[in-house]
């Protein structure tokens, strides 16, 4: 019924006992307040940026009440993604069992919503009481002309990095190459994998795979649409952003349809290019190539033009960065980049590869945050006395109380900081957040002592 | 029943342990432990924290698939002890999930086992709330929780009363209500001192959640109502609930301290104010302060100023069931039609009444038939609704996370009436 952990490319055994590695598949202790996620929340955000389908959560209230809507995944298209749907599971559905209802929920969302797809997240609830979902989903399908997938990925089975490569092993097996078209691979096409178009990323980058003649075929998945997604076996490349959370569902194209895969990153200028690079040289055009060589020479001139000014500003000052996603080691050069220093680094979610990455490049000197539970967190924040502070959404407010300015990099950002515009972007953002005048406010003494007064 | 789908389309409950969180949030020096996957807490924490723009301590029992099989009794044994070690807060509040309750978890069993394993343990009060996920929405939640912190600490054998502590004004017990905002709850003690009272606030959101920039650097609850607190309860001259949800919570301290209570379901529109002041009035034995009089008179001029549009208008509205009822009977009383009144929860249903039916939806629901409506009020997921039927959106409940200051909002009494009804005429546009 649920995916085999073992085949889920969780060979990452050698970074396991590192201090501050994220313990994956490992157990988290109970009361230690690590703050990590569930393996449903993990396959959720993978998914749920498929635009024109329906994701419907078999469960409580808690699984789809506490969190739909709720993410920056942003959509060129249709909106409905965004609509939260449950079969809110209730207590006489724990007793009797909840396999009715979620026939009857399926059915009736293919009629309201007009879907693609339907998506099905059993969740821990659901498993617990033993509901075939898998079954349920076969026989509503057969009912229907849309496909009904069920995501076998209740929260029970582990962080949110296994649902991620659970949610992988969805695409693969039930989407990705079920489209009715041509099977015949497109030139200079390609899938980013892991690209969530959080506040619209994915948008900063497609201008520039545009006029270099690169065709996005999807991202997996952001912005996606579902014949989109059942055509990704086209691409003739899978590149891998940022994050090795996927890298079953790659590994697994590469096997079945021939497709070769990269890893790369657009955070950043250097990684931008490096990626764009990459990509022409995997792509094997030689004139690509040659294209893309001048065009990056001359998007990073503009850039570090733009941003010098930044730069100047944010020169050397001292940052912890914290990530929570997919981040990792990309956000170390970003900063690099404008000359900010690390003095403590640490991730949660991510992968211990990915984790390993970042360590090897910071500088040796920096510190590696072991304890990522909030008391960790404001510990550091206490000893380091950093500038700023660049870090998840889940920080935010206690980095406040700290009164140390704080930039938000994940999901519940506003703005885009992917590719060279984004670089712009983040600099800009950056340049605020570190040089507002309410630091200096914050930090006042008041009432003032006695004598400074008169000044 | 409005609902006749198989499925929540755009719901608009929270989960019964946000609710507890919420609950548990108001008490100081308080570790909240939830029972269940790091997912069930970390989707809390994100929900309260875009709502209060705030840090939300929350630990769980991170469960995995091993207690699937075999229970999650050592489990929650285990995190008690080990956030006690590393924490040491000085109440650790739990509360269960659909995932525990399923497998039925006996959460006192774990704590006594716990206790004799751990003598040094045996002084820290804990507090169960058992709030399964499939019962009830974050109102539920919040209920049970406040109900098991008084009958937990109130009794707790570390609470024992400490005769010297003399009281300098009389102390009037406050139950308020997860309708009630941060800022609701300041200004229901300040309505209150206004009447020579101290009030002992249980749980207190308006000295935790009220965004402040002071805080310790400790994942515990800062401010909220103090441990010490509770063992003034008894000195208490009455106990006033302020939610219908909040009854049985106020009619416990009513029966183990024989002190008189009074539930007030409303405290929103000039009725509802008018009877709560009067209440005061009574209690205390004191006439009804200037201040509140002048506020009720400049209520009472806005009525006159813009009768004309508040009793043009058809309103829509879609909240957690004490908020409606409260937010609802004001504006009827101003002569607003109410064109759809749909709860979170069947919570009061049958006690509450409405010119319209209560009925129970989502916000799918409440998008198809709010159509002939020219105002919604509804939390910010709302926003869909409003976006299609192009109708403007107040909001109100949790989550409010696209609009800025929800939490210091004050709608209740006379002067909180006037700022309701200011937002939402202009919120008309």
């Amino acid at each position: 019924m649920f995916t085999n952990l073992t085949k889920l490319d969780l060979k990452d055994k050698k970074c396991m006992s590192d201090a501050g590695s994220p313990k994956l598949c490992m157990k988290a202790l109970p009361g230690e307040g690590a703050e990590r996620s569930c393996a449903y929340d993990g396959a959720r955000v993978v998914l749920m940026p498929i635009t024109d389908v329906a994701h419907l959560v078999h469960g409580p209230i808690a699984c789809a009440g506490n969190s739909w809507d709720n993410r920056g995944a942003r959509s060129s298209g249709s909106q409905l993604y965004r609509r939260g749907l449950t079969t809110d599971i209730m207590e006489n559905d724990v007793i009797y069992g909840g396999e009715a209802k979620l026939k009857e929920a399926i059915l009736e969302i293919a009629a309201r919503h007009n879907p693609k797809a339907i998506f099905v997240y059993a969740t821990c609830v659901s498993s617990l009481i033993g509901d075939d979902v898998d079954k349920i989903c076969r026989e509503a399908e057969a009912g229907l002309t849309i496909p009904v997938i069920a995501v076998n990925c209740p929260g029970f089975l582990g962080d949110k990095n296994i649902g991620n490569r659970i949610a992988g092993e969805v695409l693969f097996d039930r989407v990705i190459g079920t489209g009715v078209g041509s099977d015949e691979k497109i030139p200079l096409s390609i899938n980013l994998i892991g690209e969530y178009n959080i506040a619209g990323d994915l948008w900063g980058v497609l201008p520039d795979l545009k006029n270099l003649g690169i065709t996005l075929q999807t991202a997996i998945t952001g912005d996606a649409k579902f014949d989109d997604l059942r055509s990704a076996h086209r691409a003739s490349l899978n590149v891998l952003i940022c994050s090795k959370s996927l890298t079953n569902l790659v590994r697994k194209m590469e096997i079945r349809y021939g497709i070769p895969f990269m890893e790369g990153s657009f955070y950043g200028i250097h990684d931008t290019s490096e990626t764009l690079v990459n990509i022409a040289k995997a792509l094997g055009d030689p004139d690509l190539v040659e294209r893309t060589l001048v065009y990056v020479q001359k998007k990073e001139e503009e850039t570090r033009k733009t941003i010098a000014e930044y730069k100047k500003l944010l020169e050397n000052k001292q940052a912890i960065l914290f990530t929570g996603g997919v981040k990792t080691w990309s956000m170390v050069s970003t900063l690099a980049e404008l000359g900010i220093n690390i003095l403590a680094g640490g991730t949660q979610n991510s992968t211990p590869e990915d984790f390993q990455r970042m360590k090897e490049l910071m500088d040796p000197s920096a510190q590696i945050i072991e304890d990522t539970s909030s008391a960790g967190f404001l510990k550091i924040i206490a000893e380091k006395k950093p500038d700023l502070i660049v870090a998840g959404g889940k920080t935010k407010y206690l980095a406040h109380k700290t009164r140390t300015p704080f930039l938000d990099i994940n999901h519940g950002r506003k703005l885009p900081y992917a590719g060279y515009q984004g670089m712009v972007t983040f600099a800009e953002s950056l340049t605020r957040t570190v040089l507002s005048p309410v630091w200096g406010l914050l930090k006042q003494e008041f009432p003032p002592k006695e004598g400074e007064l008169d000044g | 029943m409005a609902k006749t789908r198989h499925y929540d389309g755009n719901p608009q409950k929270n989960s019964p342990a946000l609710g507890a969180t919420l609950a548990y949030l108001g008490v100081n020096g308080l570790l909240a432990l939830l029972h269940g996957s790091q997912g069930c807490s970390s989707f809390i924490r994100l929900q309260l924290s875009r709502h209060y723009k705030e840090p939300i301590p929350l630990n769980s029992t991170a469960l995995l698939e091993d207690t699937v099989i075999f229970g999650g009794w050592e489990h929650l044994k285990k995190g008690i002890a080990v956030a006690a070690d590393k924490y040491k807060p000085q109440i650790i509040g739990v509360m269960s999930t659909g995932l525990t309750e399923t497998f039925g978890d006996d959460m006192a069993s774990a704590l006594t086992s716990l206790r004799s394993e751990r003598p040094d343990l045996v002084d820290l009060p804990v507090v169960l709330a058992s709030t399964p996920d499939y019962i009830g929405s974050m109102q539920e939640g919040y209920q049970l929780t406040v109900e098991a912190l008084l009958t937990t600490l109130a009794e707790h054998p570390a609470n024992t009363l400490d005769q010297s502590y003399a009281e300098q004004a009389p102390s009037i017990a406050l139950l308020p209500g997860c309708h009630l905002t941060p800022g609701d709850v300041e200004e229901l003690k300040e309505i209150v001192m206004e009447f020579g009272f101290k009030p002992i606030t249980i749980p207190d959101l308006s000295i935790s959640l009220d965004g402040h920039a002071e805080l310790e650097a400790a994942p515990v609850v800062q401010g909220g109502t103090l441990l010490e607190d509770f063992q003034r309860l008894p000195k208490c001259s009455a106990c006033l609930s302020f939610g219908l949800s909040m009854e049985k919570a106020g009619d416990f301290l009513k029966q183990m301290y024989e002190i008189p209570h009074l539930n007030f379901p409303s405290i929103t529109g000039l009725t509802a104010s008018d009877a709560f002041v009067l209440a005061l009035a009574k209690i205390s034995g004191k006439p009804i302060p200037e201040k509140l009089l002048r506020q009720r008179s400049r209520l009472l001029d806005t009525l006159a100023d813009y009768h004309d549009q508040l009793g043009g208008q058809k309103i829509a509205i879609a909240l957690e069931m004490d908020l409606l009822y409260s937010l609802a009977s004001c504006l009827v009383e101003v002569g607003s039609e109410l064109t759809v009144a749909l709860a979170a929860s069947q919570a009061g249903i049958h006690r509450l009444s409405l010119p319209i039916p209560i009925e129970v939806g989502d916000l799918e629901t409440f998008e198809e038939r709010a159509v002939h409506s020219n105002l919604i009020i509804a939390n910010s997921n709302g926003r869909q609704a409003a976006g299609l039927l192009k109708i403007p959106h107040l909001r109100a409940g949790l989550p409010v996370f696209d609009r800025v200051g929800y939490p210091q909002k004050r709608w209740i009494g006379y002067e909180g009436t006037q700022q309701f009804l200011f937002d939402m005429l202009n919120s008309l546009g």
